[in-house]
């Protein structure tokens, strides 16, 4: 198969509105004959929930958590990217699509990044008509900041609860649709399988998280909004739910997955405490703004960090990188504590972390100055800790954060089976190899409320609006196949727990496909990864039934997916020979140890088609062409 | 008029009916309080108070008839929250402390409201259905000399001190008053008002029990 | 870093008819830095490899804002720390030797499904009755077009903070409802945006509010002292407001 990413013709700005224009479209009366699920309902799903109920579709939405209130974007912090140029700096859609082509270090699609900065003003119009309450000027304006290095102020934000106030906003707007009948709402539902006919996505099979009952749903189109798969690390930033199943069984019924070695790894936050850690808590980026990045000279030293002169301490980003100094990229930022750890200049008691020390911002500005930035963020780090950064620097760490990788999707963000459209964290498509701060709310919401509108109508049109149902045999034998790896789960018995094989996969993938990564640890991994997944299988022990709210279960099926999952991402990584973004390889890289891209034999989205259990995974590659911007490499000396 | 069935039907609005009903029944308890003080001064200016206040004849009826109304009403809306609210919890928690907002008049209001109950009843027996003819100062003096019923009086108007203790601050909460310009004012004020009305009124069943010359 | 032991007596309910009991636990070794909820993540690794079964309960984010996680202990909902989620809470603020009474939030309207877990789908439907701005995808103004004080904003935000986890309505003595919904109708009466449709917003909150079984408000403050995002009962104040001109001044019915 021929991946056609079906990028519209014409000049980048006008490609969008070109292909808005050559959609075919659902006639309004016909609308309500199809139905349309939507799994998940984050900012992606719930955004496009409400909007295809508003245009006239039957949706039915599903979520793990008890409320559709809930899901994962709901943490996130600091704010939303648009291109309004409200602060007359001199941003713009082009502005705005440049640096996050820039950011993904030129593996993303030009088409579909320009797209994304186009519709990037319409979600804040949108929002604030919701009701979401954006952070104002004394005057009444929206205010704005910069973030993650960006050269121009255009994030808006919502105290340090964006990703709140968003979801809540679209999640309003999917609770008016259910009030209308026009969603109904499925929570705590898990997708277990997709169920395809005749080529085409036409339902699911999830399970009653309350009942475990195995339902079957069908439909004319499938839209799975699922998120990220980070937890594959065991530790990570994202909630504790995110998992890879939906997508993961997606690729087992034929959608392909693109770049799944793309995991960005954030550099501030707080470090693991010790082995029941369960999730990391990202502490915002905006800190680096005023604090110090250094570890001790002398490897293992272990006085106190006030207790450490001046001249024995490293301040090693600002040494390294003297023109940005501590504001290095995230990637940058990140491998660089790596580096330090892995020299024993690591700090705290597992020598895992660095610190990041604002003495001199509160010697030069005042306490007071200090306190009011980061006044709710050093509380938040004391609660955790019971350390407060006014008196002793933070301690930081890197943590995985976000999954560029996702499934493969085209212009449409429709995957490689008809009918089944991915939106979101799910989807590989605008962040290439590095995600930017604040563009991940701004691409699940564009994805939900601008994009999907239109270009499921290009697909519905061409199917027969006739009612579907789930009589069809191929949904009894996906159901059955799910209930059957339930009984096959619960049947081990086994001496490990879910958490303990799902902490040593972690491990493993941080160590060998985490930060940085080269061919003989991948090569070791791919050799270690079936020997943990058999061990799973042989000696996972699951209590309780299948029959009743069943936690065990349910994270045992989800990490089961992990164990599969995890060995397509260290063939991408295997296959990716040279750095480029969040992925170092450490062949790859500059005299002075910084990342070397190779745009010679990978500018293209590595596409992998799933070929049977046991058998390698099929490699396609989508060529990356630049036409409007020149690919150029990153340094931050 | 459907929309005053249906505001009786809401919370807020039986909330609301609580308030405004409290509301009239503290400044009644004002004037009662006002009206009593002149035992204070003696018995012909206490006595001449009720003769005046009988002497404006179907008025008082009228006031009276309200009076008896707005009891109904705050009594009958009380039972029901009381009895909705304990619907709304019907397994209780084996370890129940306090957040920390709560008070002690907070947390009393459907007991303290059923000993006023008890007593009103009482109180009226005493002064309301009885000989008129009697003047007022000695029908108090001889009912509140008695110790088991001077004692019941003072434990009752403890009882509506600490109704109202958390009752007044509530009442303008459940009209939608609260703001930072005046909260201070308000929540001060509920209890100065509380204390004031414990106290006066306690004060005659005290006095009558330990002064040899009150209303003499 | 250190280690305490604790006695742990939880509420074990096999489904929502069955009937709970108190179970007692030994906590074994528990560090001071760990969270509450990883306290009982460890509690669930030794009874799953002792072949029991583990505490259900929820939770998502444990990071304080999913408003997933929650339960009653020592009689305090989130626990005893001022402003604080379950998962926010650190085992350090408690002793050596302490008994943690571990129950569910309990409410008429929120049915136990297991063990600590809760429905609470009542308070999705108070917000599906009317918390939120109609408004369609599209066609919105620009968003500075119409601009909002600052202090509106603000006060909106503080409002609009809530994590609809609950722990108001477990912790009020008549299983109220009402900060949760005061939240939502004072977020969305404080911004323009919400205010063509206030009077009809709260009194559809109010009256799915009194339908799904919640107590009513007594003015006890107690939801204010527990809840985690520090919402403030001065938002009850703003409902009463607005249900009442709506219920008595507007054509609302
Ligand atoms: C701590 C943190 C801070 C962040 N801060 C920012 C920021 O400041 N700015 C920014 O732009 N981005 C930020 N991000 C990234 C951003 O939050 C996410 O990428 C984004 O919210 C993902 O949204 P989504 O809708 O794709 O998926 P999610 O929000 O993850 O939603 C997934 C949904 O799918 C459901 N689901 C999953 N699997 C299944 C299944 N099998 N069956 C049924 N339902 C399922 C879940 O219940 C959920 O409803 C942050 C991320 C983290 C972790
Ligand atoms: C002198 C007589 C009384 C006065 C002045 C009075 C005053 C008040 C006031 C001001 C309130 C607060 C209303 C609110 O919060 O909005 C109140 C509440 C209450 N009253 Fe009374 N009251 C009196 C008698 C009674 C009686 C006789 C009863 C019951 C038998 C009663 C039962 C209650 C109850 C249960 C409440 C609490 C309602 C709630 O918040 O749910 N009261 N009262
Ligand atoms: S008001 Fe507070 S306690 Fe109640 S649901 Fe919202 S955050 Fe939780
Ligand atoms: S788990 Fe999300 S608030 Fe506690």
């Amino acid at each position: 198969m021929i991946l056609d990413s079906k990028i519209p013709d014409g000049p980048l700005a006008e490609k969008w509105d070109r292909h808005r224009f050559e959609c075919k479209l659902v006639n309004p009366a016909n609308k309500r004959k199809f139905d349309i699920i939507v799994v998940g309902a984050g900012l992606a799903g719930a955004s496009a929930s409400a909007s295809l109920a508003e245009l006239g579709y039957n949706v039915k939405t599903f979520c793990l958590q008890d409320s559709p209130r809930r899901g994962h974007s709901i943490a996130a912090q600091g704010g939303i990217n648009a291109a309004k140029n409200y602060q007359n700096d001199g941003d713009s859609i082009f502005r705005l699509f440049y640096d996050t082509i820039k950011g993904g270090d030129f593996r993303a699609r030009e088409a579909n990044v320009y797209r994304l900065a186009q519709v990037s003003n319409n979600i804040i119009d949108q929002c604030v008509a919701q009701g979401v309450p954006f952070a104002r000027e004394y005057g009444g304006q929206l205010a704005n900041r910069s973030f993650g290095g960006a050269q121009v102020s255009r994030t808006f934000y919502a105290r340090g609860q964006t990703g709140q106030q968003l979801l809540l906003g679209a999640y309003s707007a999917l609770m008016r649709q259910v009030k209308k009948g026009k969603v109904e709402m499925l929570s705590r539902r898990e997708m277990l399988d997709v169920v395809v006919i005749d080529g085409q996505a036409r339902g699911i099979v999830t399970r009653n998280m309350l009942s475990g009952v195995i339902e079957t749903h069908a439909a004319h189109a499938v839209v799975l909004a699922t998120g990220g798969y980070g937890n594959v690390y065991f530790l990570s930033t994202n909630a504790m739910g995110s998992n890879v199943t939906a997508a993961w069984r997606a690729y087992k019924r034929g959608a392909y997955f693109a770049n799944p070695c793309f995991v960005q790894i954030h550099p501030t936050c707080i470090p693991v405490h010790g082995t029941y850690q369960s999730k990391l808590t990202l502490m915002s980026e905006s800190l680096r703004n005023d604090g110090r990045v250094w570890v001790p000279k002398n490897p293992g030293d272990t006085r106190p960090p006030t207790e450490i002169p001046e001249n024995e301490r490293d301040y090693y980003l600002e040494n390294k990188y003297p023109s940005f100094g501590n504001l290095v990229p995230r990637d940058v930022a990140s491998r660089n504590a790596k580096e330090q750890c892995d020299q024993g200049k690591g700090v705290g008691s597992t020598g895992l972390a660095v610190y990041l020390d604002f003495s001199e911002a509160i010697s030069r500005d005042g306490s007071g100055v200090i306190t009011r930035k980061y006044g709710n963020l050093f509380h938040m780090y004391e609660k955790i800790t019971a350390a407060n950064p006014m008196h002793e620097p933070m301690m930081i760490f890197p943590a995985v954060h976000y999954t560029m990788g996702g499934l493969w999707v085209d212009y449409n963000l429709m995957s490689t089976i008809p009918g089944l459209f991915v939106l979101g964290e799910a989807n590989f498509s605008d962040h290439g190899a590095n995600r930017l701060g604040a563009s991940a709310l701004m691409q699940g919401l564009a994805d939900g409320y601008f994009v999907i509108p239109y270009t499921i109508g290009n697909y519905l049109a061409t199917i027969s609006s006739s009612p579907q149902d789930t009589s069809h045999q191929a949904f009894k034998q996906v159901a059955d196949e799910a209930a059957a790896k339930i009984g096959q789960l619960l049947a081990i018995n086994g001496k490990k727990t879910v958490d303990e094989i799902h902490r040593e996969l972690g491990l493993l993938m941080w160590d060998s496909c985490g930060m940085s990564r080269n061919e003989a640890g991948l090569q070791q991994a791919l050799a270690r990864l079936p020997a943990i997944r058999e061990e799973f299988w042989q000696n996972v022990a699951i209590p309780g039934s299948g029959q009743e709210l069943n936690q065990s279960l349910e994270r045992a099926g989800r990490v089961a997916d992990f164990l599969e999952f995890a060995e397509l991402m260290v063939i991408d990584a295997l296959s990716r020979k040279e750095s480029c973004g969040c992925h170092f390889r450490e062949e790859s890289q500059t005299e002075e140890n910084e990342a070397k891209r190779d745009d010679a034999n990978h500018a293209h989205v590595s596409v992998w088609e799933y070929t049977g259990d046991g058998n390698s995974p099929e490699f396609h590659k989508e060529p990356l062409a630049f036409e409007n911007v020149q690919p150029s490499q990153r340094s931050y000396k | 008029m459907g929309w005053i069935g249906s505001l009786y039907r809401s919370s807020v609005g039986k909330k609301s009916i609580m308030a405004a009903s409290g509301l009239l029944l503290s400044l009644f308890l004002l004037t009662h309080l006002l009206g009593n003080s002149l035992s204070f001064l003696g018995r012909e200016a206490f006595n001449a108070y009720a003769e005046k206040l009988h002497s404006v004849g179907d008025l008082l009826y009228i006031v009276e008839a309200g009076l008896l109304f707005l009891f109904l009403i705050h009594i009958i809306t009380g039972i029901i929250l009381y009895l909705e609210n304990l619907q709304a919890r019907p397994s209780r928690y084996s370890v129940s402390t306090s957040e920390g907002g709560r008070s002690w008049g907070s947390r009393t209001m459907p007991y303290t409201g059923v000993i006023i109950f008890v007593f009103i009843i009482v109180h009226l027996l005493n002064f309301h259905f009885t000989d008129k003819s009697v003047p007022v100062a000695d029908l108090v003096r001889g009912l509140l000399s008695r110790p088991p019923m001077a004692f019941f009086y003072i434990i009752s108007l403890l009882a509506v001190a600490l109704h109202l203790s958390h009752g007044v601050w509530s009442l303008f909460q459940s009209i939608g008053f609260n703001h930072d310009k005046y909260n201070g004012v308000l929540l001060k004020g509920a209890l100065a008002f509380s204390i004031l009305v414990g106290t006066v009124f306690i004060l005659i069943p005290v006095l009558a029990l330990v002064s040899r010359s009150f209303l003499l | 870093m250190s280690d305490i032991q604790l006695t742990l007596k939880i509420w074990r309910q096999e489904g929502p008819d069955a009937p709970g009991r108190f179970q007692s636990y030994a906590s074994g070794p528990i560090s001071t830095d760990m969270s509450f909820l990883e306290m009982l993540d460890v509690l669930n690794e030794r009874l799953t490899g002792e072949g029991a079964e583990p505490v259900a309960f929820d939770h998502d984010c444990r990071e304080g804002i999913c408003g997933m996680c929650g339960a009653v202990v020592n009689g305090h909902s989130h626990g005893p720390e001022k402003e604080t989620t379950l998962c926010q809470l650190h085992m350090r603020h408690f002793n050596d030797g302490d008994t943690l009474v571990i129950e569910p939030f309990r409410a008429r309207a929120f049915r136990i499904e297991k063990d600590l877990v809760v429905d609470r789908s009542g308070l999705d439907k108070m917000i599906t009755a009317g918390g939120f701005v109609s408004v369609n995808t599209g066609g919105a103004p620009d968003a500075n077009a119409i601009p909002i004080p600052q202090k509106n904003a603000e006060e909106a935000m503080d409002a609009a903070a809530c994590i609809g986890c609950g722990a108001c309505v477990a912790a009020c003595p008549n299983a109220s409802a009402m900060l949760f919904v005061a939240a939502k109708v004072s977020h969305l009466s404080l911004l323009p945006q919400g205010h063509p449709e206030r009077a009809r917003r709260a009194l559809d909150m109010v009256s799915e509010m009194d339908e799904l079984g919640f107590g009513n408000c007594s003015n006890e403050r107690e939801c204010e002292a527990a809840c985690p995002k520090g919402i403030s009962i001065r938002n009850i104040a703003r409902l009463n407001r607005e249900f009442l001109k709506a219920a008595i001044f507007s054509d609302e019915d």
